[in-house]
Protein backbone atom coordinates (compact mmCIF):
# COMPACT_ATOMS: atom_id res chain seq x y z
CA UNK A 1 0.00 0.00 0.00
CA UNK A 2 1.80 3.24 -1.00
CA UNK A 3 1.79 6.13 1.78
CA UNK A 4 -0.88 8.06 0.03
CA UNK A 5 -3.71 5.18 0.35
CA UNK A 6 -2.72 4.80 3.81
CA UNK A 7 -2.99 7.65 4.74
CA UNK A 8 -6.82 7.51 3.40
CA UNK A 9 -7.23 4.00 4.74
CA UNK A 10 -9.67 3.49 7.80
CA UNK A 11 -7.95 2.90 10.79
CA UNK A 12 -9.18 -0.51 11.10
CA UNK A 13 -8.14 -3.38 11.83
CA UNK A 14 -9.92 -6.18 9.65
CA UNK A 15 -8.15 -7.26 6.76
CA UNK A 16 -10.26 -5.55 4.01
CA UNK A 17 -8.99 -6.25 1.27
CA UNK A 18 -10.90 -10.03 2.02
CA UNK A 19 -14.65 -8.74 1.20
CA UNK A 20 -16.00 -10.24 -1.01
CA UNK A 21 -14.08 -13.23 -0.86
CA UNK A 22 -15.80 -16.80 -0.54
CA UNK A 23 -13.62 -19.44 0.97
CA UNK A 24 -13.25 -22.78 -0.45
CA UNK A 25 -15.99 -25.03 0.01
CA UNK A 26 -15.26 -27.88 3.31
CA UNK A 27 -16.79 -30.67 3.83
CA UNK A 28 -17.10 -32.44 7.44
CA UNK A 29 -18.34 -35.15 9.05
CA UNK A 30 -21.32 -34.44 11.96
CA UNK A 31 -20.37 -37.52 15.12
CA UNK A 32 -22.52 -38.10 17.52
CA UNK A 33 -20.23 -37.14 20.24
CA UNK A 34 -20.27 -33.50 19.32
CA UNK A 35 -23.91 -33.57 19.56
CA UNK A 36 -23.99 -34.69 22.71
CA UNK A 37 -21.13 -32.60 24.01
CA UNK A 38 -22.79 -29.36 22.83
CA UNK A 39 -26.09 -30.08 23.99
CA UNK A 40 -24.84 -31.13 27.54
CA UNK A 41 -23.05 -28.02 27.90
CA UNK A 42 -26.09 -26.29 26.98
CA UNK A 43 -28.37 -28.16 29.20
CA UNK A 44 -30.75 -29.89 26.25
CA UNK A 45 -32.61 -32.35 28.09
CA UNK A 46 -34.36 -33.82 24.55
CA UNK A 47 -33.28 -37.31 24.40
CA UNK A 48 -32.99 -36.65 20.66
CA UNK A 49 -29.90 -35.18 21.14
CA UNK A 50 -28.35 -37.56 22.90
CA UNK A 51 -29.95 -40.92 22.65
CA UNK A 52 -29.83 -42.46 19.26
CA UNK A 53 -32.93 -44.86 20.09
CA UNK A 54 -34.74 -41.79 21.25
CA UNK A 55 -33.78 -39.99 17.93
CA UNK A 56 -35.21 -42.58 15.96
CA UNK A 57 -38.17 -43.60 17.91
CA UNK A 58 -39.20 -39.18 17.19
CA UNK A 59 -38.74 -40.04 14.01
CA UNK A 60 -35.34 -38.73 13.34
CA UNK A 61 -32.48 -40.49 11.28
CA UNK A 62 -29.83 -39.98 13.82
CA UNK A 63 -28.88 -37.14 16.82
CA UNK A 64 -30.21 -34.03 16.30
CA UNK A 65 -27.83 -31.10 16.31
CA UNK A 66 -28.96 -28.09 17.77
CA UNK A 67 -29.78 -24.67 16.98
CA UNK A 68 -26.62 -23.52 17.61
CA UNK A 69 -24.47 -26.87 16.18
CA UNK A 70 -23.74 -24.47 12.67
CA UNK A 71 -21.02 -23.12 15.08
CA UNK A 72 -19.41 -27.12 15.50
CA UNK A 73 -19.54 -26.99 12.04
CA UNK A 74 -17.01 -24.37 11.10
CA UNK A 75 -14.80 -24.92 14.15
CA UNK A 76 -14.52 -28.26 12.60
CA UNK A 77 -14.04 -26.80 8.90
CA UNK A 78 -11.35 -24.41 10.31
CA UNK A 79 -9.67 -27.60 11.80
CA UNK A 80 -9.56 -28.95 8.21
CA UNK A 81 -9.17 -26.08 6.69
CA UNK A 82 -5.31 -25.85 9.06
CA UNK A 83 -4.48 -29.62 8.21
CA UNK A 84 -5.18 -28.12 3.88
CA UNK A 85 -2.93 -25.07 5.04
CA UNK A 86 -5.32 -22.87 4.04
CA UNK A 87 -6.57 -19.86 6.42
CA UNK A 88 -9.30 -20.09 8.31
CA UNK A 89 -12.09 -17.02 8.79
CA UNK A 90 -10.91 -15.29 11.19
CA UNK A 91 -7.27 -15.54 10.13
CA UNK A 92 -8.32 -14.24 6.44
CA UNK A 93 -10.23 -11.21 9.14
CA UNK A 94 -6.76 -10.81 10.87
CA UNK A 95 -9.21 -10.28 13.96
CA UNK A 96 -8.15 -9.79 17.07
CA UNK A 97 -8.81 -11.54 19.87
CA UNK A 98 -7.95 -8.70 22.11
CA UNK A 99 -11.18 -6.59 20.58
CA UNK A 100 -13.04 -8.92 19.18
CA UNK A 101 -16.75 -9.13 19.62
CA UNK A 102 -20.16 -10.93 17.90
CA UNK A 103 -22.28 -8.08 17.26
CA UNK A 104 -25.22 -10.44 15.89
CA UNK A 105 -26.18 -14.09 14.35
CA UNK A 106 -29.20 -14.60 12.46
CA UNK A 107 -29.51 -18.12 11.42
CA UNK A 108 -31.98 -19.22 8.89
CA UNK A 109 -32.96 -23.42 8.63
CA UNK A 110 -33.92 -24.90 5.61
CA UNK A 111 -33.33 -28.81 7.08
CA UNK A 112 -32.28 -30.39 10.35
CA UNK A 113 -28.43 -31.67 10.51
CA UNK A 114 -27.96 -35.33 12.03
CA UNK A 115 -25.48 -37.43 13.35
CA UNK A 116 -23.22 -38.94 10.45
CA UNK A 117 -24.47 -36.45 8.49
CA UNK A 118 -21.60 -35.28 5.74
CA UNK A 119 -22.19 -31.62 5.52
CA UNK A 120 -20.30 -28.79 3.54
CA UNK A 121 -19.41 -25.23 4.80
CA UNK A 122 -18.72 -22.09 2.21
CA UNK A 123 -18.26 -18.68 4.37
CA UNK A 124 -18.62 -15.64 2.31
CA UNK A 125 -16.81 -12.62 3.93
CA UNK A 126 -19.59 -9.92 2.48
CA UNK A 127 -17.91 -6.07 3.39
CA UNK A 128 -16.93 -4.02 6.43
CA UNK A 129 -18.76 -0.94 8.06
CA UNK A 130 -17.47 1.18 10.36
CA UNK A 131 -19.66 3.04 13.23
CA UNK A 132 -19.80 4.69 16.42
CA UNK A 133 -17.06 7.77 14.65
CA UNK A 134 -15.11 4.82 13.58
CA UNK A 135 -14.62 2.97 17.55
CA UNK A 136 -16.41 -0.32 16.22
CA UNK A 137 -15.67 -1.61 13.41
CA UNK A 138 -17.56 -4.47 11.89
CA UNK A 139 -17.53 -7.34 9.20
CA UNK A 140 -20.50 -9.02 7.91
CA UNK A 141 -19.95 -12.61 7.16
CA UNK A 142 -22.40 -15.43 5.54
CA UNK A 143 -22.26 -19.04 5.74
CA UNK A 144 -23.97 -21.90 4.25
CA UNK A 145 -24.25 -25.24 5.64
CA UNK A 146 -25.66 -27.91 2.71
CA UNK A 147 -26.50 -31.58 2.31
CA UNK A 148 -25.49 -33.39 -0.96
CA UNK A 149 -29.15 -35.23 -0.85
CA UNK A 150 -31.12 -32.50 1.05
CA UNK A 151 -29.30 -29.46 -0.03
CA UNK A 152 -29.33 -26.02 1.54
CA UNK A 153 -29.62 -27.14 5.95
CA UNK A 154 -29.07 -23.74 7.74
CA UNK A 155 -27.69 -20.09 6.09
CA UNK A 156 -26.11 -17.87 8.24
CA UNK A 157 -25.74 -13.72 8.65
CA UNK A 158 -22.51 -12.81 11.35
CA UNK A 159 -21.41 -9.17 12.31
CA UNK A 160 -18.22 -9.59 13.74
CA UNK A 161 -16.66 -6.58 15.83
CA UNK A 162 -13.57 -5.07 16.82
CA UNK A 163 -13.33 -2.32 19.32
CA UNK A 164 -10.99 0.03 18.15
CA UNK A 165 -11.68 2.59 21.26
CA UNK B 1 -48.11 -22.69 17.94
CA UNK B 2 -51.36 -20.50 18.72
CA UNK B 3 -50.43 -16.88 19.29
CA UNK B 4 -51.74 -16.81 23.16
CA UNK B 5 -49.58 -19.78 24.79
CA UNK B 6 -46.74 -19.05 27.53
CA UNK B 7 -43.78 -19.61 26.84
CA UNK B 8 -41.62 -20.79 29.86
CA UNK B 9 -38.27 -19.21 30.53
CA UNK B 10 -35.00 -20.79 31.17
CA UNK B 11 -32.60 -19.61 33.91
CA UNK B 12 -28.89 -20.58 33.09
CA UNK B 13 -26.19 -19.77 35.59
CA UNK B 14 -24.29 -19.12 37.24
CA UNK B 15 -22.20 -19.30 34.51
CA UNK B 16 -19.00 -20.25 36.03
CA UNK B 17 -15.41 -20.78 34.44
CA UNK B 18 -15.70 -24.94 34.21
CA UNK B 19 -18.96 -23.44 31.93
CA UNK B 20 -16.88 -21.47 29.64
CA UNK B 21 -14.66 -24.02 29.40
CA UNK B 22 -17.03 -27.06 28.55
CA UNK B 23 -18.62 -24.46 25.82
CA UNK B 24 -15.21 -24.09 24.69
CA UNK B 25 -14.48 -27.68 24.10
CA UNK B 26 -17.55 -28.09 23.19
CA UNK B 27 -17.90 -25.66 20.12
CA UNK B 28 -14.73 -25.43 18.82
CA UNK B 29 -14.18 -21.83 19.90
CA UNK B 30 -11.30 -21.62 21.49
CA UNK B 31 -11.26 -17.76 21.65
CA UNK B 32 -8.37 -17.50 24.67
CA UNK B 33 -10.99 -14.04 25.94
CA UNK B 34 -13.50 -16.78 26.92
CA UNK B 35 -10.85 -19.29 28.84
CA UNK B 36 -7.68 -17.77 29.92
CA UNK B 37 -7.30 -14.76 32.80
CA UNK B 38 -3.53 -14.28 31.87
CA UNK B 39 -4.91 -13.64 27.83
CA UNK B 40 -7.88 -11.50 29.13
CA UNK B 41 -5.88 -9.32 31.36
CA UNK B 42 -2.92 -8.48 28.97
CA UNK B 43 -5.99 -7.31 26.73
CA UNK B 44 -6.87 -4.84 29.11
CA UNK B 45 -10.14 -6.61 29.92
CA UNK B 46 -11.14 -7.11 34.01
CA UNK B 47 -12.05 -10.62 33.08
CA UNK B 48 -12.51 -13.32 30.76
CA UNK B 49 -16.24 -13.22 30.00
CA UNK B 50 -18.89 -15.47 28.47
CA UNK B 51 -19.35 -16.93 24.67
CA UNK B 52 -22.30 -15.24 23.11
CA UNK B 53 -22.96 -18.09 21.23
CA UNK B 54 -23.35 -20.01 24.65
CA UNK B 55 -26.20 -17.66 25.52
CA UNK B 56 -27.41 -17.98 21.96
CA UNK B 57 -27.87 -22.05 22.63
CA UNK B 58 -29.58 -21.36 25.77
CA UNK B 59 -31.67 -18.30 24.45
CA UNK B 60 -32.98 -21.26 21.54
CA UNK B 61 -33.88 -23.70 23.63
CA UNK B 62 -36.81 -21.63 25.65
CA UNK B 63 -38.39 -21.95 21.65
CA UNK B 64 -36.99 -25.23 20.67
CA UNK B 65 -38.65 -26.80 24.02
CA UNK B 66 -41.70 -24.56 23.06
CA UNK B 67 -42.50 -25.13 19.75
CA UNK B 68 -40.16 -27.90 18.58
CA UNK B 69 -36.89 -27.38 16.68
CA UNK B 70 -38.73 -28.54 13.87
CA UNK B 71 -40.89 -25.30 13.88
CA UNK B 72 -38.50 -23.04 14.09
CA UNK B 73 -37.73 -21.39 10.85
CA UNK B 74 -35.18 -18.57 11.51
CA UNK B 75 -33.27 -17.44 14.88
CA UNK B 76 -31.76 -14.16 15.07
CA UNK B 77 -29.79 -12.25 17.94
CA UNK B 78 -27.95 -9.22 18.62
CA UNK B 79 -25.43 -9.23 21.66
CA UNK B 80 -26.48 -6.44 23.30
CA UNK B 81 -24.27 -6.38 26.08
CA UNK B 82 -21.10 -8.89 27.62
CA UNK B 83 -22.14 -11.71 29.74
CA UNK B 84 -19.76 -12.22 32.61
CA UNK B 85 -18.31 -14.80 34.80
CA UNK B 86 -20.80 -15.63 37.59
CA UNK B 87 -23.71 -13.93 35.74
CA UNK B 88 -26.84 -15.79 36.24
CA UNK B 89 -29.21 -15.42 32.73
CA UNK B 90 -32.77 -15.14 32.58
CA UNK B 91 -33.61 -16.46 28.84
CA UNK B 92 -37.30 -15.85 28.16
CA UNK B 93 -39.59 -15.54 24.98
CA UNK B 94 -43.24 -14.12 23.73
CA UNK B 95 -45.08 -14.43 20.53
CA UNK B 96 -45.23 -10.74 19.18
CA UNK B 97 -47.21 -11.48 15.90
CA UNK B 98 -48.64 -13.74 12.98
CA UNK B 99 -46.09 -13.50 10.16
CA UNK B 100 -45.78 -14.71 6.86
CA UNK B 101 -42.42 -16.18 6.24
CA UNK B 102 -40.69 -17.94 2.66
CA UNK B 103 -45.04 -17.80 1.74
CA UNK B 104 -45.84 -19.95 5.50
CA UNK B 105 -47.82 -19.05 8.30
CA UNK B 106 -45.22 -18.70 10.92
CA UNK B 107 -45.34 -16.25 14.38
CA UNK B 108 -42.55 -14.00 15.04
CA UNK B 109 -41.60 -14.51 18.67
CA UNK B 110 -39.22 -11.72 20.79
CA UNK B 111 -36.58 -13.62 22.29
CA UNK B 112 -34.17 -11.60 25.51
CA UNK B 113 -31.98 -12.91 27.87
CA UNK B 114 -31.08 -10.75 30.74
CA UNK B 115 -28.30 -11.31 33.47
CA UNK B 116 -29.20 -10.87 37.15
CA UNK B 117 -29.08 -7.19 37.49
CA UNK B 118 -31.55 -6.61 34.87
CA UNK B 119 -29.32 -6.07 32.38
CA UNK B 120 -30.08 -7.28 28.85
CA UNK B 121 -27.18 -9.21 27.04
CA UNK B 122 -29.31 -10.59 24.60
CA UNK B 123 -31.95 -9.23 21.94
CA UNK B 124 -33.42 -11.14 19.26
CA UNK B 125 -36.41 -12.67 17.45
CA UNK B 126 -37.76 -16.34 16.08
CA UNK B 127 -39.76 -17.48 13.37
CA UNK B 128 -42.10 -20.27 14.15
CA UNK B 129 -44.56 -21.97 12.29
CA UNK B 130 -47.44 -21.97 13.45
CA UNK B 131 -49.32 -25.31 13.94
Amino acid sequence: MSDAAQAVAPKGLFDRSTAGTTTPPVTVAVERDRIRFLSKVLGIADLAHHDVAAARAAGYPDLLAPPSFPMVVEAMANDERARRGQPDLLTLLRCDFRRLLHGGETYTYHGQIFAGDEVELVTEIRGFQDKKGGALEIADVGLRITHRERGLLVSAERTLIHRLA
Amino acid sequence: MSQDTAIPNIVFGPISRTTLALYAGASGDHNPAHIDIDFAREAGLPDVFAHGMLSFGVLARVVTEWAGQGAVRQFSVRFASITQVRDTINCSARVVEPVEFEGAPCLRVAVEAKAQDGRTTLVGEAIVDVR
